[in-house]
């Protein structure tokens, strides 16, 4: 087990290099530069020149990158262009509103989807099935943006019941943290309960057709202990792989919703800084999700062995 | 009734008649404070360093927080701020004198003196655009004395005042020591002025937040444009980046944001029916331009860029820019806005908005062109650039051009745009310039690079040039001249759409950016 965490941590390092190595070509291959932007739309030309040498852009790229790994060795992800301030303060900063939404999203859509799930599993064909199916179709067609809008527009503007956007801290406030929350929280979640129900729903009807499950009947156990005790877990192995899909998938789809929902995240910051080019920015928030993409990954596959004894590490 | 009787009802009537009127003066009088105001607008500021960039949100936020020896009134001209009055200048007109108004304090407690300004004009010199043009001229500067300060010019030019009150990339008075710690090309991060609010914190994509500096002490004289009296009633701002623009809508029909800019004009209709907020149509915007690459490639030829004129409707295409509303529009050939009244001119017969197909047909036959493709860039990140590239290139095709819709992003549109060999044309805004000689579209620096000899010429003539009819003669030779060497295409007027809380009071509708001195909440 430890060899195996060991090995997994080791092989995080040559991911982590070609992201890193990816992203500084992508973003310095993308036109535009920072310096047009942060002069304004009546700059001359001479100006960007004269700001352009000042910060060091006018410098050959390869020297940009050598520059950006050693910074990056010594744990230094550089100034941002525009914030003033270093990249890892400023991710600091938006660390937090990204994973009070990812997981109060993720909690939405498990807390949907799995009974949603199961219930359509256990009575296969019934009316539940089919409205329980038809609600995850139109979770997985209706637009976030789309969703996010009405819901501002149903439950802030025509009801009051939620203020439309902005953020409060959980350790703060967490009383306004929550009423700021449920809305982006149901509308991200609500997409992604789709996927799990879909899911549940197929692992559940697949186990519950195995000889053991029909024993278990014969024996005349009840639907609800067949179902909760003896199927569950053992559908439960690819389910866990979806909810890790998942919360990797919220992180990326944060981004509209906060947006939407002004929530100052890390999605919102990588959105600002690529239409800037705050390049050090865009490097520093690249990294650290695809960071946390791997390492929940590791977590998913962590989770099996305790789901499933028969799942052995060596 | 007795005489004294009725003497002492008729005092008494009259005390009660007096204190009636006085309240009720007091009462009209009485914008109360305290309270804050929740701002809503598009993003960060690239810094809070006046000097640096020519960024609007910059410009909107600083202006609370400096000061310039001059601003702009009502009417555009400029007016005392930091400076007691207009300078006195010598008989030869080379040398101005400013004397600074004294006991004006910076945000940490130090007095403003001329050794302040002199530091901060030097460095405003080197890196605004509006300092470098006017420090051309400028052979001295020094502090005479604790309050005075002296300029020496090279030759006579009617530009000081003007370039020192512009709003934007403007002349901020800053503590002499932040003004020479920080290089003109590196921004300023200690953010200390002598404006009416002071800087309280800056958390990026949260909020920037202002409070009341107390030891304020404002003009005499009554409110006008930015200057006047400023007085600083509320005793917060929050400046909330709110990146979605339904969602400031949104947010001004909850109550949750008390004033929002930049909306689209199709939130009209809804605002004016909200309970809590009102819809203000902001007058002076942007005209809108297609630049005109004049250093390499088709667009050299006069001829190719006389027909993209003489081809154009521009009616219909400005209508559509505005969503279809006359609100949000005007049709006008004035190379300054309309609202700058000292430089409007009325002239006809100029070759603007002719729609004349056989004439263009014509001059690009003249022209030599053989239909190649011209690179045309635009962006989707300002609406309005996008439209009024798109229907130009319908208008343009009819006349026998063959555009090529380059639709990239803003930052790319910025960075090519300053390389000759990358463009033809480009969209752009122009907002309001408030000297002629001001003008980016008539400037050999800017991109598009107008540096045609006789524009040139008439530029600099009224730089030189103090008397206000000769200069205005010369800004009508000019419009002549515009029109006939067509550097940049000139649409109409589009106005911005902005909205405000119904329990704001005294916000000044008629300035160009917001301001929220002098501005209460119910």
């Amino acid at each position: 087990m430890t060899t195996y965490l060991v090995r997994r941590l080791l092989a995080l390092i040559p991911v982590m290099a070609v992201v890193v190595t990816t992203v500084f070509f992508i973003i310095h291959l993308i036109p535009g530069d920072p310096v047009s932007v942060m002069l304004g739309p009546d700059a001359t030309t001479s100006q960007i020149e004269e700001t352009r040498k000042a910060m060091g852009l006018d410098r050959p790229l390869y020297e940009q990158l050598v520059l950006f790994y050693t910074r990056i060795l010594k744990g230094d992800l550089g100034r941002s262009y525009f914030l003033d301030r270093p990249v890892t303060t400023a991710l600091w900063e938006r660390a937090e509103p990204t994973i009070v939404l990812t997981l109060t999203s993720l909690f939405v859509a498990v807390a949907i989807g799995v009974p949603s799930g199961i219930i359509a599993a256990a009575y296969p064909g019934s009316a539940w099935d089919r409205v329980l199916m038809l609600g995850a179709l139109l979770g997985v067609c209706i637009p976030g943006f789309w969703l996010s809008l009405n819901f501002i527009y149903l439950f802030a503007v025509r009801l009051g019941w939620l203020p439309a956007a902005g953020y409060a801290s959980v350790l703060e406030n967490p009383w306004a943290a929550l009423r700021y929350m449920v809305l982006p929280a149901v509308s991200l979640g609500f997409n992604q309960s789709a996927l799990i129900a879909r899911i549940s729903r197929s692992c559940m009807l697949e186990v519950l057709q195995q000889d053991y499950i029909r024993t278990a009947r014969a024996k005349g156990l009840s639907q609800r202990v067949v179902v909760y005790i003896h199927a569950f877990r053992n559908a439960l192995v690819p389910v866990v792989a979806v909810i890790g899909i998942t919360m990797a998938i919220l992180i990326g789809g944060a981004v509209v919703t906060e947006i939407v929902f002004n929530i100052p995240g890390l999605g919102r910051l990588i959105i600002s800084a690529i239409l800037r080019r705050d390049y050090p920015v865009v490097q520093g928030v690249v990294l650290v999700t695809a960071a946390a993409y791997v390492l929940i990954n590791l977590a998913v596959d962590l989770v099996y062995g305790f789901i499933d004894p028969r799942i052995r590490y060596d | 009734m007795g005489h004294r009787t009725l003497l002492r009802t008729i005092l008494a009537t009259l005390a009660t008649i007096a204190l009636v009127v006085v309240g009720a003066a007091v009462d009209a009088d009485a914008q109360k404070k305290g309270g804050v105001v929740r701002v809503g607008n598009l993003g960060e500021p690239p810094t809070l360093d006046a000097h640096w960039t020519t960024a609007s949100i910059t410009e909107t936020l600083t202006n609370h927080i400096y000061e310039g020896l001059y601003t702009l009134d009502d009417d555009n001209k400029p007016m005392p701020m930091l400076a007691e009055s207009l300078p006195a200048v010598s008989r030869d007109g080379l040398t101005y004198t400013f004397k600074l108004r004294r006991g004006i304090k910076f945000h940490n407690g130090k007095e403003m003196t001329s050794d302040d300004v002199v530091a901060s004009l030097k460095r405003w010199s080197q890196q605004s655009i509006y300092g470098k043009d006017l420090f051309g001229y400028v052979t001295d500067l020094r502090a005479a004395d604790k309050y005075t300060i002296e300029m020496k010019l090279k030759e006579k030019v009617a530009i000081v005042t003007i370039n020192l009150g512009v709003a934007n990339n403007f002349a901020a008075i800053y503590p002499k020591e932040i003004a020479e710690k920080f290089k003109p090309q590196d921004k300023v991060t200690e953010y200390v002025g002598t404006g009416p609010f002071k800087l309280v914190e800056w958390k990026p994509d949260r909020y920037i937040r202002m409070a009341r500096f107390d030891d304020y002490k404002p003009r005499s004289e009554k409110p006008s444009g930015y200057g006047g009296a400023k007085i600083a009633y509320v005793d917060q701002i929050d400046w909330i980046p709110v990146p979605d623009v339904a969602t400031r809508v949104a947010q001004m029909e909850t109550g949750e944001l008390d004033f929002a800019d930049d909306l689209n004009a199709d939130a009209f209709d809804r605002l004016q029916k909200s309970a809590t907020a009102r819809p203000i149509i902001a007058k002076m915007y942007y005209w809108l331009v297609a630049v005109l690459n004049k250093k390499e490639g088709l667009m050299t030829n006069q001829k190719l860029r006389q027909a993209w004129q003489a081809a154009l409707d521009m009616e219909p295409i400005m209508k559509n820019v505005a969503g279809g509303r006359s609100e949000f529009y005007r049709m006008d050939y004035n190379l300054i806005h309309r609202e700058i009244a000292s430089w409007h001119v009325t002239m006809s017969g100029l070759p603007w908005n002719e729609h004349n197909k056989e004439k263009a047909k014509k001059l690009l036959q003249e022209g030599g062109y053989k239909g190649e493709p011209i690179r045309f860039m635009t962006t989707q990140e300002y609406k309005w650039m996008y439209d009024f590239a798109l229907l130009t290139k319908q208008q343009l095709e009819d006349a026998g051009f063959t555009i090529d819709l380059q639709v990239v992003d803003w930052a790319t549109l910025v960075k090519r745009r300053n390389n000759p060999k990358e463009y033809d044309a480009f969209t752009t805004g122009i907002g309001p310039q408030y000297d002629p000689t001001n003008s980016n579209v008539l400037s050999c620096s800017w991109p598009g690079w107008t540096c045609d000899e006789e524009i040139q010429r008439i530029k600099t003539e009224m730089i030189r040039e103090t008397d206000y009819k000769k200069r205005f003669a010369l800004w009508e030779q000019m419009h002549k001249v515009f029109y006939e060497k067509v550097p940049v295409i000139r649409y109409g007027d589009l106005f911005g759409l902005r909205a405000a809380s119904k329990k704001l009071k005294g916000f000044n509708e008629k300035t160009e950016r917001i301001r929220f001195y002098n501005v209460s909440i119910e």
